[in-house]
Formats: C-alpha cells, sequence, structure tokens
C-alpha cells in the first residue's frame, strides 16, 4: 500500500518538475530532464569492467541528448545520467541504488557489472518499484525469482559457449572431447553446466571439467592436468585475468587443443595486448561484434556506433560487448519510454515487458522473466591480431581458422 | 605418477612466487612488529615499473627487478621515517590500521596512473619451458624461482653477515637496548621498511610476467604472504622458504585432490594452515617462544 | 569503580547524557514517521527508504563492532574471522527459509545458535593461539568456511541464495537496532561482572590472570560465543533484509577488516568505542561512496583519513573525546600487580 502512494508521490514530483521545467524553459516543447542512475565498480576489483559500462551508457547519452532528448507525447525530455561507485562491493551497491532513487531523484536504473551486484541491485529496483535495465549480469538465476520491474538486454550465461559448440560442429576433422576450467562464480559455474548439458546433444564429450576458485585463480596445475588428457576443445568459463594466464600455461605446458574457447576476456583489446601472437586461433562466445550485421530501427549503425566509441574515447580499439551491451540496456529503456508515452514507472515497465525492437545489438526482446533469449550470441576468433566473427554464417565475416596448430609450429 | 611429478614441480614453482613475496613482509612483521597490509600493493607497485619499463624500453622483465628494487627501497624508508614511525610504538592494531589506509591511497593512486586495465609482461620467451620426459618446466616460472632463493639468500647474508643486519636483528629482538648501544632507532626501522618494500617489488616483476596486472592484484598476495609467514613461521629466513613452498605445493595438490571439487583449493590451503597452527603454533619451523 | 567513573569529566557527562537519550529518541521515533498512520496525520516523512538503507546498515555494523570488541577489543584476541559467524548467520536463515520455507522468525533465532556452536568447535583449539597467531588461524577459518559454503550445493554454491522479499523498513530497522541494543548492552553487563573483569586481566596479562583465579580457557571460549551469537544475529537479520546472499556479500574478509576498524577507531575495549566508531565510519564511507569521476579521490581521502585518526587520535575517538578505557586498565594493572606476586 505503502509503496504505491510512494510511487504516486515520485510520479506527481516528476509531473510537478516537469511543469517547472516547461514553464521555466520557456519552450513548450521540452520537458524536464529524465534522471537515470546507476551504481557501476570505478574503483575496485572490478573497475576495469565498471568503466566499460560507463562508457556504454556515455556513448548513448551523448547521441540521445544531441537530439534534445527521449520524446514523450511529443515533448523532448533531456536525459541525465547519476552515477554512484560501488568499490566493486555488491553491498555497498545495494545503498548507492537506493540512494540514487531516493536523493538523485533517478526514475529508471541501469545496472551494475556483475551478476552479483545486479542481484542486489534488482531487489533494491524491486522494493522501490523502479525499472532497472541491466546489461552486464548473464546469470540467469537473477530472473528466475519473478522479479517484475528488472530486465536485461544480454543473451544469458547458458548461451556463451554453447554457440562455440554449434560452430565446432560443422568442422572437420570435428573435434569429439572438451576439457572445461570454470572460475566457481554464479555467472561462470552457468557458463560451464550448460556445455556440459548441451555437449553430449552435440555428440560432444566433457572429459575433463575442474572449477578453481574466482578470487585468487592460480591455474597452472590445472592446465597440467587437461594436457595429459589431450582433450580435442579446452574452454574456460571465467574472466579476462584467468583466459590470459590460461592461454599463458597452455603454451608453457605443452596444452595443445584443435579449439581454445573462453567466455569472457579475448573480446577485449586488452587480451590481444598482454598476449600478442599467442592470441591468435583463440575463439570466444560473444554478446556482439563490431562486425554483426544487424538492421537496427533506430539509434545508430553497427558501423557507425563503432565509429562514435573511437571519436569520443579518441582510441584507435573497437568497443568490445560490455560497452555495446551497456549502450542496448539505455536504447531499451529510450523505446519503452517512448512506447509507453509516460514517464510512469509500471507503464515504462509494461512497456519493456513488451518490446520488441531491433538495433546495432541485435534484437532486443523480454521473455516472461526478463531475459533476452531472442538475441544470438556469436562466436569470434583472433586471427593474425584482429577479431574477426566466424560464426553464425549470417553475421560472420571471416571464416573459423581450424585447427589450431601446436604451440611448437606456431 | 609423471603426473604428480608435474604437479609437484608446479606446486615448487608457485610456492617459490610466495617465498619471493612473503621475505619482505616476514622481515617487516618480525623486526618491526607491523602487519603491513600494503604488502600487495608495494608488490603490485613492483609489476607496473617492470611493467612499464618493458613497454616503454622493451627492458627484459628479469633486468628490470633491481630498479623495482630501487624503486621501492626508497619508497619503503620514505614511507616509514615519514608516517609509520610515529605509531611504531602503539599496539599491533594501530599500525594494522595505518596500512591499511595506506594500502588503499597507493591502490587508488595506481588506478589513477595505469587505469583499470589488464597488463601484462610476456617477454619473447614467455611461453617456453624445459621439456624433461614427460614434464614440463615454464622458463619463466623457473626464473621466478630462482630469484626467490636469491632473495632469500641475499636477506639471510645482509642479516647475519654484515653490520647493518646485526643492527636490525638487534632492534627486533630488543629496540631499547640497541637505541642504548646507540643504534639510530628511526633510522633503522625505516630501513627495515624500505628492505621489506624492496624485496615486495622483485617479487612483483615477477609476478608480471605470468599475471595480469591491475591495480587491485594485489590484495590476494597479501592475505597469501600472512599465511605462509605463518605457516613457517616468524623470524626466519628458512622457514618463510618452507612456508613458502608448503602453500604453493598444498595450493596445487588441492586442486587434484580425490573426492573434492577443485574449487576447495583455497579452502584446503587455509584449513590446512589452521591445523599447522593449532599443532604447531610457531610455524613448522618456528623457534619457541 | 566508583573511582573510575568520578574521573570522567563532570562537564562531558552532564552533555553526554541528553544528547545520548536524544538520539535514541531519534533512532527510534524518527522511523514512525513512515507508517501510514503517521502520514495520513499530515506528519512529515523523517525516514525515507535511503534512511532506512542506511540506518539499518549502521545498526548492523554496531553489531559486528561490538561483537568484535567483545573478543578483540576485551579479551585481546583480535578474530580475522568474525566474518564467518556473520556468513554462517545469514546461511542459517537463508537455507531455513529459502529451501524449508521455515518462518523467518524461527530460522533467526537459530542462527545465534549456528554461529556460537561453530566458534565453540573452533574456539576451543584456537584461543590457545596467541597474538598474530590466533589472527590468522582465525583468518584462515574466516577464508575456508566461506570457500566450502561457495561450493556446497545445497547451500546454493556459486549461484547463492534467494530468499522472498519482505518489504518492510521499519521491520529490519528495528530488528537490527535491538540487535544493536542487545550487543551494547551485553558489553556494558559483562563489563560489569567478574567475567568482564576476568575478560580484562586475560588481554593485560593471561598469566597473571590464571594466577588471580581466572578460568581463563572457559572465559575466552565464553567471549568468543558471545561474540559469535551477536554476529550471526546480525547476519540472519542481513539475509532477509537484503534478500539475496552469496559468498561474495557476507562471507567478505574487507567486513571483517571494517568491524575492526570501527572498533578500533572508536575505541577498542570500551562500550561505546566500537558505536561510535561504527556510525561515524560507516557514515563517512557513504558519504564518501559519492559517484562519478571523483570516486578515486574519495578513496585516497579514506585512506587519508584513516592514517590522520591513527596517527593523532590514536586511542579512539571515544577517548580522545574524554572516554574511559584507560582508567580501567589502570585500575586493572594495579590489582593485577598486586595480587600476583
Amino acid at each position: 500500500m505503502r509503496r504505491e502512494k510512494l510511487g504516486v508521490v515520485l510520479a506527481l514530483t516528476a509531473l510537478l518538475a516537469a511543469a517547472c521545467g516547461t514553464s521555466g524553459g520557456g519552450t513548450p516543447t521540452t520537458g524536464a530532464a529524465i534522471v537515470f542512475g546507476a551504481a557501476v565498480s570505478l574503483t575496485g576489483a572490478q573497475s576495469k569492467e565498471g568503466g566499460l559500462t560507463k562508457q556504454g551508457y556515455d556513448l548513448w547519452l551523448d547521441w540521445i541528448n544531441q537530439r534534445g532528448g527521449i520524446v514523450v507525447n511529443g515533448v523532448k525530455h533531456p536525459v541525465e545520467i547519476k552515477y554512484e561507485d560501488d568499490q566493486s562491493t555488491p553491498n555497498l551497491s545495494a545503498t548507492l541504488v537506493q540512494k540514487l532513487i531516493t536523493d538523485e531523484k533517478a526514475q529508471f536504473i541501469l545496472g551494475p557489472y556483475g551478476s552479483a551486484a545486479t542481484a542486489t541491485d534488482a531487489i533494491v529496483a524491486e522494493k522501490n518499484g523502479v525499472p532497472m535495465v541491466e546489461a552486464n549480469g548473464a546469470a540467469q538465476s537473477i530472473f528466475s525469482k519473478g522479479y517484475k520491474f528488472t530486465f536485461g538486454v544480454l543473451s544469458p550465461a547458458n548461451k556463451y559457449l554453447t554457440g562455440v559448440l554449434d560452430m565446432a560442429a560443422t568442422l572437420s576433422p570435428k573435434p569429439t572431447t572438451i576439457a572445461m576450467l570454470t572460475a566457481n562464480d554464479n555467472f561462470s559455474v552457468e557458463v560451464a553446466k550448460a556445455v556440459e548439458d548441451y555437449a553430449p546433444t552435440k555428440g560432444f564429450q566433457v572429459i575433463f571439467t575442474k572449477q578453481y576458485p574466482a578470487a585468487a585463480p592460480e591455474v597452472s596445475g590445472l592446465i597440467s592436468q587437461a594436457a595429459r588428457l589431450n582433450p580435442d576443445i579446452v574452454m574456460n568459463s571465467g574472466h579476462l585475468a584467468e583466459s590470459i594466464a590460461i592461454n599463458k600455461g597452455a603454451k608453457q605446458l605443452g596444452l595443445n587443443a584443435k579449439i581454445f574457447a573462453y567466455s569472457v576476456g579475448p573480446s577485449t583489446p586488452d587480451f590481444i595486448k598482454a598476449l600478442g601472437p599467442d592470441a591468435n586461433y583463440v575463439f570466444d562466445g560473444s554478446q556482439w561484434t563490431p562486425q554483426v550485421k544487424y538492421k537496427p530501427s533506430f539509434y545508430l549503425s553497427v558501423g557507425e556506433y563503432v565509429k562514435a566509441y573511437k571519436t569520443k574515447y579518441s582510441t584507435t580499439d573497437d568497443p568490445d560487448y560490455h560497452v555495446a551491451e551497456s549502450t542496448a540496456a539505455c536504447l531499451a529503456f529510450q523505446k519503452a519510454i517512448e512506447n509507453a508515452g509516460s514517464l510512469d514507472a509500471t507503464k515504462v515497465r509494461d512497456a519493456l515487458a513488451g518490446l520488441d525492437v531491433m538495433t546495432f545489438f541485435g534484437q532486443i526482446k523480454f521473455d516472461s522473466r526478463g531475459i533476452n533469449t531472442f538475441k544470438p550470441m556469436v562466436v569470434e576468433q583472433i586471427q593474425n591480431g584482429a577479431h574477426y566473427t566466424v560464426f553464425p554464417a549470417n553475421v560472420a565475416n571471416g571464416k573459423p581458422q581450424y585447427p589450431t596448430p601446436s604451440w611448437s609450429s606456431r | 605418477m609423471s603426473q604428480f611429478t608435474q604437479q609437484v614441480i608446479l606446486g615448487l614453482l608457485l610456492g617459490g612466487v610466495y617465498v619471493a613475496v612473503a621475505l619482505g613482509f616476514s622481515l617487516v612483521w618480525g623486526i618491526l612488529n607491523i602487519v603491513n597490509l600494503a604488502h600487495g600493493a608495494l608488490v603490485i607497485v613492483g609489476s607496473y615499473i617492470t611493467w612499464d619499463l618493458f613497454t616503454r624500453w622493451h627492458i627484459d622483465p628479469f633486468l628490470s627487478l633491481p630498479i623495482d628494487a630501487l624503486v621501492l627501497f626508497v619508497i619503503g624508508y620514505a614511507l616509514q621515517r615519514g608516517v609509520i614511525n610515529r605509531v611504531i610504538r602503539a599496539p599491533l592494531l594501530f599500525t594494522f590500521l595505518l596500512t591499511f589506509g595506506i594500502n588503499l591511497i597507493i591502490v587508488s593512486l595506481l588506478l589513477l596512473i595505469f587505469t583499470a586495465d589488464f597488463r601484462s609482461v610476456t617477454p619473447s620467451y614467455s611461453g617456453n619451458g624445459l621439456h624433461l620426459g614427460s614434464v614440463t618446466i615454464p622458463y619463466i616460472r623457473f626464473g621466478g624461482l630462482v630469484v626467490a632463493f636469491l632473495l632469500a639468500g641475499a636477506l639471510w647474508a645482509i642479516l647475519n653477515r654484515t653490520r647493518i643486519g646485526a643492527a636490525i636483528l638487534a632492534v627486533g629482538a630488543d629496540r631499547d637496548a640497541a637505541q642504548l648501544v646507540g643504534i639510530d632507532l628511526r633510522h633503522m626501522y625505516a630501513l627495515t621498511f624500505g628492505i621489506g618494500a624492496a624485496f615486495a617489488g622483485v617479487a612483483g616483476g615477477i609476478i608480471s610476467t605470468f599475471q595480469s596486472i591491475t591495480p587491485t592484484a594485489g590484495d590476494p598476495y597479501t592475505l597469501q604472504a600472512f599465511a605462509v609467514v605463518i605457516l613457517g613461521g616468524l623470524g626466519r629466513v628458512s622457514a618463510t622458504v618452507l612456508g613458502g613452498l608448503t602453500f604453493g605445493l598444498i595450493e596445487i595438490l588441492g586442486q587434484s585432490a580425490p573426492g573434492l571439487g577443485s574449487g576447495y583449493a583455497n579452502a584446503i590451503a587455509f584449513v590446512v594452515l589452521v591445523i599447522v597452527l593449532v599443532v604447531r603454533p610457531r610455524g613448522l619451523l618456528g623457534r619457541l617462544a | 569503580m566508583i573511582a573510575r567513573e568520578e574521573r570522567v569529566p563532570r562537564s562531558l557527562r552532564r552533555f553526554a547524557v541528553p544528547i545520548g537519550i536524544a538520539l535514541l529518541a531519534y533512532v527510534i521515533l524518527v522511523p514512525l514517521t513512515s507508517t501510514d498512520t503517521a502520514q495520513q496525520a499530515g506528519l512529515p516523512l523523517l525516514a525515507d527508504k535511503l534512511w532506512f538503507r542506511i540506518a539499518t546498515t549502521v545498526a548492523m555494523f554496531v553489531v559486528m563492532a561490538s561483537a568484535w570488541n567483545i573478543i578483540g577489543g576485551l579479551t585481546g584476541y583480535a578474530s580475522f574471522g568474525n566474518v564467518a559467524f556473520f556468513g554462517l548467520g545469514a546461511y542459517t536463515v537463508g537455507v531455513l527459509v529459502s529451501s524449508r520455507s521455515w518462518p523467518f522468525p524461527l530460522a533467526l533465532i537459530l542462527a545465534p545458535v549456528t554461529a556460537s556452536l561453530f566458534a565453540l568447535i573452533v574456539g576451543i583449539p584456537l584461543l590457545r593461539l596467541r597474538g598474530h597467531y590466533f589472527a590468522v588461524a582465525t583468518l584462515g577459518i574466516g577464508v575456508a568456511v566461506g570457500e566450502v559454503v561457495n561450493n556446497l550445493a545445497p547451500l546454493g554454491a556459486s549461484t547463492g541464495l534467494f530468499l522472498p522479499i519482505v518489504r518492510s523498513d521499519l521491520l529490519f530497522f528495528y530488528l537490527m537496532l535491538g540487535a544493536a541494543a542487545v550487543a551494547v548492552l551485553s558489553t556494558w553487563l559483562i563489563l560489569r561482572t567478574r567475567f568482564g573483569y576476568g575478560l580484562l586481566a586475560i588481554r593485560e596479562n593471561e598469566e597473571a590472570a590464571k594466577i588471580i583465579g581466572v578460568n581463563t580457557n572457559l572465559y575466552k571460549v565464553a567471549a568468543f560465543c558471545i561474540a559469535a551469537a551477536l554476529t550471526g544475529l546480525a547476519g540472519g537479520i542481513f539475509a532477509q533484509w537484503n534478500s539475496f546472499i552469496n559468498q561474495e556479500n557476507v562471507f567478505a574478509i574487507s567486513d571483517n577488516v571494517q568491524m575492526i576498524l570501527m572498533a578500533v577507531v572508536g575505541g577498542a575495549g570500551t562500550v561505546l568505542g566500537p558505536v561510535a566508531g561504527a556510525i561515524s565510519l560507516e557514515l563517512i564511507i557513504q558519504t564518501l561512496a559519492g559517484g562519478g569521476s571523483k570516486a578515486v579521490y574519495s578513496q585516497i581521502g579514506l585512506g587519508v583519513l584513516l592514517a590522520v585518526c591513527v596517527i593523532f587520535i590514536p586511542r579512539g575517538v571515544i577517548d580522545f573525546f574524554g572516554g574511559q578505557s584507560r582508567l580501567s586498565l589502570q585500575y586493572l594493572r594495579q590489582t593485577l600487580r598486586e595480587t600476583s606476586a
């Protein structure tokens, strides 16, 4: 009861603020700013990924404000994003989201980085009845609890590496055995579990599967164990740091596989910088690549997006998928607000639930749980120090280089 | 069998890294009675120096180790002389708090200077290894182990064969008595901390060759140094060496422990630590009080 | 005892009591303005959802810092494993509520029980260790328990546990406030009993304490179990309040460091020190946690603040403003000297 009332109060405040904005601003077609809030990790262990998330949000922010803002019933509302730094600790994240909602008057919440923080924030958003679209917590467990206000634009964890298996099934000679190294956090375990379930249906056999502690990964022992078994496919479901360590360790310890595929890591520029030529031939399952050929119905095309990224952050690196999915979360909100023709939290939530739109990131459409199960994952491979999208064929700009030559013959 | 040999070798190589990390931590703790929570951060400062020299001037990571040591010695000396000396006689928990604050500052500064990007030092020989039958010894890791032993030898020689070392040990044994015989305590404190930091820097240089470096990458190493020093026993170089190698072995062998998921590796390592403490409260090689 | 109280500056006492009462009235009454009746009666909303979030967090840290103070401050055994008690309490409630569908109040009663049982089991061997060695052993326990939980499927493993959302800010705030009151009162009571003097004696000189007839082993284990029960209670409340628990948020070693910081900055060994430390430090952390590109600087600021605190007010905030920790110590040292040959 009380919560509903709070919602009404919030809506009234927003209306009042809008009224003030129009009367004071002089231009009748410009409304009050729409305030988004995001608690991302700018310091602490996940500051790299948190920074990429913020880049993605800011990229959209610039674009929408250049156009005068989001159009709600013919009125343009400029957009503001308030950031808080959760210092990579999920418990702080919860307080900050509450602060964004209460103090900073954020009407909509953009998600943090990481599955644990996303789960925590989702609960706060739910308790406040404020819609949250998240782009960086792929663990499905968050979405199986019946929360009404949380949506994820990214493909869920279980799709991360199954695409690599689909691709591997088309190659010849067909690889058959898989060794899997998994960090024991909720996201990585979901990724691995999906592979273990899916592999037999495609005729693969998982012959080695081990978890390692996500906090302080030391993987050389596991790599040498895997090397004894001569697996055709080596998979890692973990994070950037371990994907680099595993690739280095594989070379040092003579682990030769036909396919090396890692869930997170190879898509970031850091991976190639760290490993140089040793990064070649590595596959990864990616939410998005700069080579995909989606035909967006609004916002930028894929090519324009890449260019905008490079200009804004004065870099020669391509945006990686963390950036793109974060931008996509903003796009989901923009379209839902436009469709709802209202800034009311519940109406926007309903519009999000019914959203079906094509963007540079792919299709955004949520299933009943709030997960975007409609966008495919793509498989990319590093070839001669550059990323190529190699699967599925209809979005690919390259062919998989297979099999990976042994370390000694490179 | 060769599988087991390989695991033991990898455990010892990892242990070498822990030895390198723990030597400085042990010195500072044993002599100054400071549990330095900024130790891991100092280690990573060393890593960044090695990375910077490698990317900028292509200086081989092993050649940059003396530079790491020098820079970190200066930082360590200044930190102790300027800041930590002021609470050196306060109870343990106060130096603990102070170094926690220093850790926060160093990590934040690293974030400002180097950003949160993952950095990695990859010399041309980094992927190669010595193949002895079915057993492989990666060169980089082996180099790390050699450096760790050199460090241990150097520390032992400094403490037992030089006048400065004698003075440091005297300070560790009895501050007031040391002062009475004319030792400049404030200088000796700073010198000890400086040497500890220099060793941390070298350890950081080694670490940068096989692990990605971020500003927060040092935090686990403080924890591990803590464990290694306790496992071996405080106050002896040989004890730290034994503790480090043992901890490395436990961690790697724990990954292939039968009947348990390898996710338990950390749990096993710390449970063994607790058991050792309960059975031998002064560590494996610790002196009896 | 009488001598000790007289040495607290009279002027300070004159202010402290009314300020204390006002503060207490504030935290008890202000939340009531958020009730429907109060709002319908046209009272101003003095406690919004953010107020509740922060106040509940502060109360939670008051519990944790006070509990730590009982084993670390009074007894002199610096535990780095108290966070394990928090986690065990949280998981007790988490498992019972989410998998066994127990009602929350019933599960909450078991949270301190589990935590103190665990403290009993590990405390008996570990409390024979002294100083750093005890610190590291408890650290090992803290890490190991978290890692084990993170691997156990019945406990949700790495996915963590989701509990049904309970939408009552008032409930959790008052629960946490109640736990904080229990923690503070326990400390106060302990310090007024033979048990408390035994603990202080152990801290000052364990051998001497033994000689004057303190059953040191029993006292230490009892203190450890009390600390565990209080911390476990806070963990249990947290589990239902946050509705999501995993290794990352209930077994965080950084939380353990934080409770020690609070107790020590406020004044370890005193009744109100941990309270002052928890309130001031948590509020500072919340304030500094501000966002944007300035985040790094606020971290540096926190580091500098800690260093300054340690260097300039090394005996804690409470002592700085005229507390009584040292006085009781002097008293104790004297009695010890007199009784122990």
